[in-house]
């Protein structure tokens, strides 16, 4: 697997505030690459450093193994913060003038537009659009010229749910033809749901890489119920119990390692217990995010 | 570089501001320089009304080759329309953020520069050709002998004119980056030859050689007053050398102070 992109100890400062400090990570072709953090936590300015309008501190980057310049920006599309357009230009327009910034051909305008359904409000002024249609002519304009790599920053901000499901539907989309995708996001749920990999920033700092997978890892926890008087009791006997945790009439199990769900179900029936309910509980992005962020450091 | 002019001429052939400001410009520059005569034989009525004469045909407003200076004098007086055309435009980019996103899409900083000074030089390119028509066919219609002698002398005021504008308009662009918002931009453009003149009238006395090396003063040196010549038959017919590098020498610091500020700051 090929780098797409590279960073070593990018350090942006802003008078005394130090706004990314010391980032070095690597994004592989094909990945779909969760960058996350609370709010001020640093993802825009570093993104900003990578499409090159905030000059770093210290640090470097690269792209493609290439020092950046601005013929690598034209091969990525890019919506950084909120939609960037000529207010007093029609949709269509927009998108011309981005195809002849970024050297490539208007023939892909209307492919785009049908991509994002703004086809048939494209002759109208883009200060007429409502957030939704902007964030999607955003989307629209950084896939124009069919991009190796697209950069996203909170593409789903302001739109409702329907518009929040689209847009996540179109990420996807794109991610299975083999496109590399970055995403800033603080909606959790969202990058679970779209990512491969992620990372976790916490005022500037890198706190957290890793595969989105590896966070269902670790100590499994089952949820579990049964009608029985001294069902703790049961659950105690169970070998490979590490503590248990009564919780709105049910009880969260967790685990010791090498054991499993069904191990418990198995021990459950030997004894003679039926549960009415039982679940194994992945470990949501959320969990380990605020696991990640409250520890001190 | 005819790609990157193209791309600033997107943005503002769609904007109606743009047409206005560009509009009223060339109406100004063209009807005014083109009506003198007019102008003199109204002056010449009232001259009449109040039993007084003025015989209009001994001013040669618009006689070879007095002709030539004469309108591009009168024409550099309104480029002031089109240095706030220039402030609009540039900062509209950072209220907008499109400077931002013209970044991001793939523009380097400089040739986002380069399309803005290549727009300035259009525009003063425009102004240069229609007045120089205008001077041409005027010179034609009112001179009473075409001496054909005469009909080009004086034509080096055109380039001198040229760069009268296009130093302007690179400072009107300096300002815009500099000043980022387009109230405070444009009121400081109005007020540079005042607060230059308050600066000069104060160094007056102490350094008065340093006079011709201010920016506004330079710009305005490139075409004199014409009209010298017919109170004073005190005739300056050339373009001064030493104006020419000075405003030359102050268009290129407008345009590298711009690259420098745009090359430093975080967008």
């Amino acid at each position: 697997m090929d780098t797409v992109l590279t960073t070593r100890h990018l350090t942006k400062d802003f008078g005394r505030l130090r706004a990314v400090d010391d980032l070095s990570f690597e994004v592989k072709r094909g990945q779909v690459f969760g960058l996350l953090g609370p709010n001020g936590s640093g993802k825009t300015t570093t993104l900003g450093m990578l499409m090159g309008v905030v000059n770093p501190t210290v640090g470097e980057f690269s792209w493609f193994g290439e020092i950046p310049n601005h013929h690598v920006r034209k091969k990525i599309g890019a919506v950084l913060e909120h939609p960037i357009f000529y207010p007093y230009l029609t949709g269509q327009k927009n998108l011309e003038l981005n195809a002849m910034i970024k050297q490539c051909p208007e023939e892909n305008i209307p492919g785009v537009l049908e991509l994002v359904e703004l086809a048939d409000r494209r002759n109208d002024k883009y200060k007429t659009y409502s957030l939704g249609m902007k964030q999607r002519l955003a989307i629209a304009s950084a896939l124009l010229n069919e991009p190796t790599v697209l950069i996203l920053d909170e593409p789903t901000n302001g739109l409702d749910p329907m518009g929040i499901a689209e847009i996540r539907e179109l990420i996807k989309k794109i991610a299975a033809n083999g496109k590399t995708i970055i995403l800033a996001s603080h909606l959790l749920d969202e990058v679970q749901k779209v990512c491969s990999h992620f990372a976790i920033l916490k005022k500037g700092r890198l706190v957290h890489v890793g595969p989105v997978d590896d966070v269902g890892k670790g100590a499994e926890t089952v949820e579990v119920k049964a009608d029985l008087p001294d069902f703790t009791e049961v659950l105690m006997q169970f070998p490979g119990t590490a503590s248990i945790l009564p919780e709105n009439g049910v009880f969260l199990v967790t685990l010791r390692e090498d054991f499993h769900s069904k191990d418990l179900n198995a021990f459950l029936i030997e004894r003679g217990v039926v549960a009415n309910h039982l679940v194994t509980k992945r470990k949501s992005l959320e969990k380990v995010f605020l696991e990640i962020l409250s520890e001190p450091r | 570089m005819l790609h990157l002019l193209k791309i600033d001429l997107k943005k503002l052939t769609s904007y109606r501001t743009f047409w206005v400001v560009c509009g009223l410009y060339f109406l100004t520059i063209g009807f005014s320089t083109a009506s003198g005569m007019e102008f003199l034989k109204w002056l010449a009525n009232t001259f009449d009304k109040f039993g007084s004469s003025l015989n209009i045909d001994r001013i040669p407003l618009y006689h070879f080759p007095d002709v030539w200076l004469n309108l591009v004098w009168w024409s550099g007086f309104f480029k002031v329309l089109l240095g706030i055309m220039v402030v609009i435009s540039i900062s509209n980019e950072y209220t907008y953020r499109t400077l931002r996103q013209n970044i991001i899409d793939g523009l380097s900083r400089w040739e986002f520069l380069a399309s803005k000074i290549l727009t300035n030089l259009l525009l003063s390119l425009i102004s240069v050709v229609l007045i120089f028509i205008i001077a041409l066919v005027t010179g034609f219609i009112y001179t009473p002998e075409i001496n054909w002698n005469y009909v080009f002398t004086d034509i080096e005021f055109y380039p001198a004119y040229l760069l009268e504008l296009f130093t302007f308009l690179s400072y009107a662009l300096m300002l815009g980056i500099f000043v980022q918002r387009s109230g405070l931009t444009i009121i400081l453009l109005l007020l540079s030859y005042m607060l230059e003149a308050i600066v000069k009238a104060n160094i007056d006395d102490y350094f008065p050689w340093l006079i011709p090396y201010f920016p506004m003063e330079s710009i305005s040196a490139l075409v004199p007053i014409p009209f010298y010549r017919y109170a004073f038959q005190e005739i300056q017919d050339y373009v001064d050398p030493a104006a020419v590098a000075i405003a030359s020498a102050w268009m290129i610091l407008f345009n590298y102070f711009s690259y420098l500020k745009l090359k430093r700051s975080d967008l």
